[in-house]
């Protein structure tokens, strides 16, 4: 039943280009991007428990390992993929480490430092980044097997339908993740972690995974965006980002598989609705996350789940 | 092998600035054996029990467990060693399920890899089944069987006191260190706390560092005594004879006790 309506459910939106024109399918396309980086923040914020500004500079670490590996190296996509997750995997076991001995406030604090410090570099080392006007970066181009080419990602709908393959096979992972002792683990840690030491569960590792797990994510999110977008500038990882992954997060409901991906697709979704006021969507984004921490702690989700509990 | 104990504490010492709160304690707890810490508060209980279990580091001693040293030890590998803990203050995993609490204190003994739990292989998926079936079968024990799939936050104290004791059984421990099991529990539940320690004991064979300050249980269960006052020892033995020792019924009381008693 459930994996049916699944099933219906991503076979709806992989008949959305049909239906809709390019301008929607390109929302959707972020949209997708979205629920890769908020599930991805979700796995250390709302499972383990360490809260995370950064999720928007592992994006753009992502990106720009594809970038500068396919300017340098002349490397394509499929080879860089799995660079860019790893660099970004390592990036984050970096960030990791201050978090083994910073909580809250503090550890937010040198989120928000490290995402500064990539965007700075970023923008500013300009013989190998390119500075603020970016690098171009070629399309993902005919993927062939055995010299036979299968079918080509060039055009916007085909990278919306191979994002969306890489998603669902993301998302799949992350549940299996959950599922599995790890998943149990985090929420122990993010729970009581003096309990969680006590009972054997080596802290240490458990922060480090869902920091390494996370950024992964979003790196992966990069290098698709970097080919989708034929190029990348300093710009499009900013604090923002990091920023309106952490509404969505919230709004959505952290620390439930499915919270996040509402809330990416919400928060995607809802500018193109505002006409003139899109302008103020930080602005509107700030006053949902307000209300969503005072009025709904658990986000939309929680909300749902106690009125499905109340009426059954 | 049966002389080894499983715990000796040789001369910890512990200050918090200028406090001493632990000052030169040993102690040893044999196998099979309830030993009792007693003293009365602020004596040192509590940062003993952290000593031991690793949550505090110790300024100065050493700590033997099952014949290794283990003083510099972090606590989660003093847990993997064989050393369960329950808390004074109650801890527990809160958005987790009873059973899921069980689980989590149970996956240092499992054997399939992290990775074999992600991809479903059979043999860890069949590991995992055995193991929330010994789950199940020790919350019976407790009676607490229905309640397994519940989370521990709708369950009362004395159910959740009971929870904290499966969670170190289910980790099949060498030691078991129980902090004040008894606070807060009504005096029927007391009587069934003393029952079921018994029981763990004769059972399963465990060794119990027991921190009480309800003198009944430290009398129905302890072999031997250790009594604590300002971070010192101040007497040790059975507990007949240590209950009627002067020093630790002054450390207790006060010395105007008689005083007042005569008055």
């Amino acid at each position: 039943m459930k994996k049916l309506a699944i099933l219906l459910v991503v076979a709806l939106v992989a008949a959305a280009p049909f239906v809709v024109g390019g301008y929607e399918t390109n929302v959707l396309m972020n949209a997708l991007l979205y629920v890769i980086l908020a599930t991805g923040l979700n796995l250390v914020a709302g499972y383990c428990g360490q809260f995370s500004f950064a999720q928007g500079a592992f994006y753009g670490i992502g990106a720009y390992t594809t970038a500068i590996l396919s300017r340098d190296l002349g490397t394509g996509f499929w080879f860089n993929f799995p660079v860019g997750i790893a660099v970004a995997g390592l990036f984050g076991l970096l960030l990791g480490i201050p978090a083994l001995r910073l909580k809250g406030h503090f550890l937010a604090i040198v989120t928000i430092a490290f995402q500064t410090i990539v965007y700075l570099t970023l923008s500013q080392w300009t013989s190998f980044t390119g500075g603020q006007t970016g690098l171009p970066v070629p399309s993902i181009g005919p993927v062939s097997l055995f010299g036979t080419t299968l079918f080509e990602i060039t055009s916007l709908r085909s990278y919306f339908w191979f994002t969306l393959v890489i998603a669902v096979i993301l998302l799949f992972a992350v549940w299996r993740l959950l599922q599995s002792r790890i998943g149990r683990e985090w929420i122990a840690i993010r729970d009581d972690e003096t309990l969680a030491s006590a009972v054997g569960l080596d802290t240490t590792r458990g922060k480090l995974t869902a920091f390494v797990g996370s950024a992964a994510l979003a790196g992966a999110a990069g290098v698709i965006t970097a080919h989708a977008m034929r190029g990348v500038t300093p710009d499009d990882f900013t604090i923002w980002i990091s920023a309106t992954v952490v509404a969505m997060m919230i709004v959505g409901g952290k620390g439930t598989f499915i919270g996040p991906i509402i809330g990416a697709v919400l928060l995607t979704s809802m500018p193109e609705f505002l006409g003139g006021f899109a302008e103020y969507k930080m602005f509107l984004f700030g006053v949902l996350l307000v209300i969503t921490v005072t009025l709904l702690p658990e986000g939309l989700i929680g909300r749902v789940r106690r009125l499905r509990e109340r009426f059954s | 092998m049966t002389s080894v104990p499983v715990l000796e504490a040789k001369n910890l010492t512990r200050r918090f600035g200028g406090v001493v709160a632990v000052n030169d304690v040993s102690l040893r707890v044999g196998r099979s054996e309830i030993v009792g810490l007693i003293g009365p508060n602020g004596s040192g209980k509590s940062t003993m029990v952290n000593l031991i279990t690793g949550e505090l580091p110790a300024d100065g001693g050493r700590l033997i467990f099952d014949g290794a040293d283990i003083s510099s030890q972090p606590s989660y590998r003093r847990a993997r060693l064989g050393m369960a803990r329950s808390f004074q203050m109650l801890r527990l995993f809160l958005s987790l399920s009873v059973e899921e609490n069980l689980l989590l204190a149970h996956h240092i003994r499992m054997k399939s890899s992290m990775f074999d739990t992600i991809i479903a292989r059979r043999s860890a998926v069949e590991e995992e089944n055995s193991v929330r079936k010994r789950a199940r079968e020790l919350l019976a024990w407790f009676d607490l069987e229905e309640f397994a799939d519940n989370p521990v936050s709708a369950l009362s104290i004395g159910q959740q006191r009971m929870v904290e004791l499966a969670r170190g059984l289910i980790s099949e421990p060498k030691l078991f260190v129980l902090d004040e099991p008894a606070a807060g529990l009504s005096p029927p539940n007391v009587d069934r706390l003393i029952t079921l320690i018994h029981r763990m004991r004769d059972e399963f064979g465990m060794s119990i560092l027991l921190v009480e300050h309800d003198m009944r249980v430290v009398r129905d269960l302890c072999d031997h005594v250790v009594v604590l006052d300002s971070g010192v020892m101040i007497a040790k033995g059975i507990p007949e004879m240590v209950v009627k020792d002067p020093v630790v019924v002054e450390a207790y009381i006060g010395s105007g006790w008689k005083r007042r008693a005569k008055a």
